[in-house]
């Protein structure tokens, strides 16, 4: 069940099948504040009920499964602010579950073992974890609302040119290659003793984390950043 | 987790040969990312922005374009190129390619012929991460490093070029797949290249 097969997302499928095939599409209907009951809905019916574009939510599902996002795919300005919406979505997700949930593994594979390395390790996490904070206040307190206020703007005003959406692809650093470190030091360097309950939970953590993360910067990358930039380049005209 | 090890950017006017081509490769069982596109600016903007390890492109495309292949191919000499051979294809351009399919080839010779060159490509960049054996030198820049030297320092000390020691921190980086300063110092303590009560007192309180 698990990403066996690549499947590409279509309007007419139905959702639960989806899921099935891959249930990390799971946490998309979370940021997307859908409830995980999806009945016996397609695609375009639940988009369509939650008032999401059908390209938009395909978009991000076929980003889900495993696909790139079609380049010359437009989104518009309503589109872009549930983007916006999705993304803060994900910060909590990020910010009160993945984090908190890891944290407490590696305390508590701290405290079951004396190897003094993961005293180093739970510092590491800490150090990590606030650069990651520091990223996602900043998102949300300069970048987003930057957008949102890009995106709400009437044709033909004056733009306030305290911010670019250049900057913010310059100021968007790369937080998952310290996670990276911790999966390979935690894989190959690091030497522990069974336990391996604890272990295996604070892998698929650490994966779920990456994942999404990876998403998250792909949906920054290919759909908000690019779309912004042209939204810019309209208006300065 | 994600990332694609091959990415394939499809230059051809054709819709019908391109998406056919994309969901010939989506379906098997290549891990690849494929863009297309439709002029050779838009290829050259895709090559200098991507990291794009394989162009395939049809005999039509590279009419009369030969020179700008062979420039292509003299930036980026890693890549393979595929040639998709509609009918036209000439003898003197055959030899442009790596490889080539033609259009009335089932999907799984088009898939193995591609692959072919996907493996090469992979077996090329295992043999060069196989290695996470350090050096004595970069040990020596590693235990410098993690005692909080900088690299000035390091160059001075070794009595080495700081050109030569941030090589040497890209090897080490390279060979372990640890990035951080935080994560070569567990990384060092973990293969007992250090001590770790040395660096504990001071910075674990």
């Amino acid at each position: 069940m698990f990403l066996t097969a690549k499947t590409t997302v279509k309007p007419f499928m139905k959702l639960s099948d989806l899921i099935d095939n891959n249930p990390l599409l799971l946490l998309m209907l979370q940021h997307f504040n859908i409830d995980f009951s999806v009945l016996d809905l397609s695609v375009s019916q639940l988009s369509a009920e939650y008032k999401i574009s059908e390209n938009l939510f395909i978009s991000i599902a076929n980003l889900y499964n495993g696909f790139g996002t079609n380049e010359n795919e437009t989104y518009s300005k309503t589109d872009l602010l549930q983007v916006i919406d999705f993304l803060e979505n994900t910060h909590v997700y990020y910010r009160s579950d993945k984090y908190q949930q890891i944290r407490t593994y590696i305390t508590q594979l701290q405290q079951n073992h004396p190897a003094k390395e993961l005293k180093l390790l739970e510092k590491f996490f800490d150090e990590y974890f606030n650069e990651v904070i520091e990223h996602l206040d900043y998102e949300d307190s300069v970048a987003f609302p930057y957008f949102i206020t890009l995106l709400k703007k009437e044709k033909g005003k004056s733009v306030q040119e305290l911010y670019s959406s250049n900057e913010y692809n310059d100021h968007h650093t790369d937080i998952e290659l310290k996670l990276q470190d911790l999966k390979n030091l935690l894989l190959k360097y690091v030497k522990i003793n069974g336990d391996l309950d604890l272990r295996r939970r604070l892998f698929f953590a650490l994966y779920e984390l990456e994942f999404d993360l990876y998403i998250h910067s792909q949906i920054e990358e290919t759909i908000l950043i690019p779309s912004c930039i042209s939204i810019e380049n309209e208006q300065n005209v | 987790m994600y990332k694609f090890s091959s990415q394939i950017v499809v230059f051809e006017t054709s819709r019908i040969i391109s998406e056919g081509l994309q969901s010939i490769l989506y379906q098997s069982e290549i891990d690849c990312r494929v863009y297309y596109v439709e002029t050779l600016d838009h290829l050259k903007v895709t090559l200098e922005s991507r990291p794009i390890n394989m162009l395939i492109t049809s005999c039509m495309m590279i009419m009369n374009r030969e020179k700008e292949i062979k420039k292509i191919r003299r930036s980026y000499p890693l890549l393979n190129i595929v040639g998709i051979d509609t009918g036209f294809l000439q003898k003197h351009s055959i030899q442009l390619f790596d490889s080539t399919f033609t259009l009335y080839d089932s999907s799984e010779q088009i898939i193995h012929s591609i692959s072919k060159l996907v493996e090469k490509n992979q077996c090329l960049s295992s043999k060069k991460t196989e290695e996470d054996n350090l050096t004595d030198r970069e040990i020596e820049v590693l235990t410098r490093l993690v005692n909080g030297q900088s690299n000035k320092e390091i160059a001075d000390f070794l009595n080495i070029s700081i050109h030569t020691v941030i090589s040497h921190r890209k090897n080490i980086t390279f060979k372990t797949g640890i990035r951080s300063q935080s994560g070569l110092t567990i990384y060092a303590i973990s293969k007992k290249i250090i001590e770790i009560d040395d660096y504990l007192p001071e910075n674990l309180t």
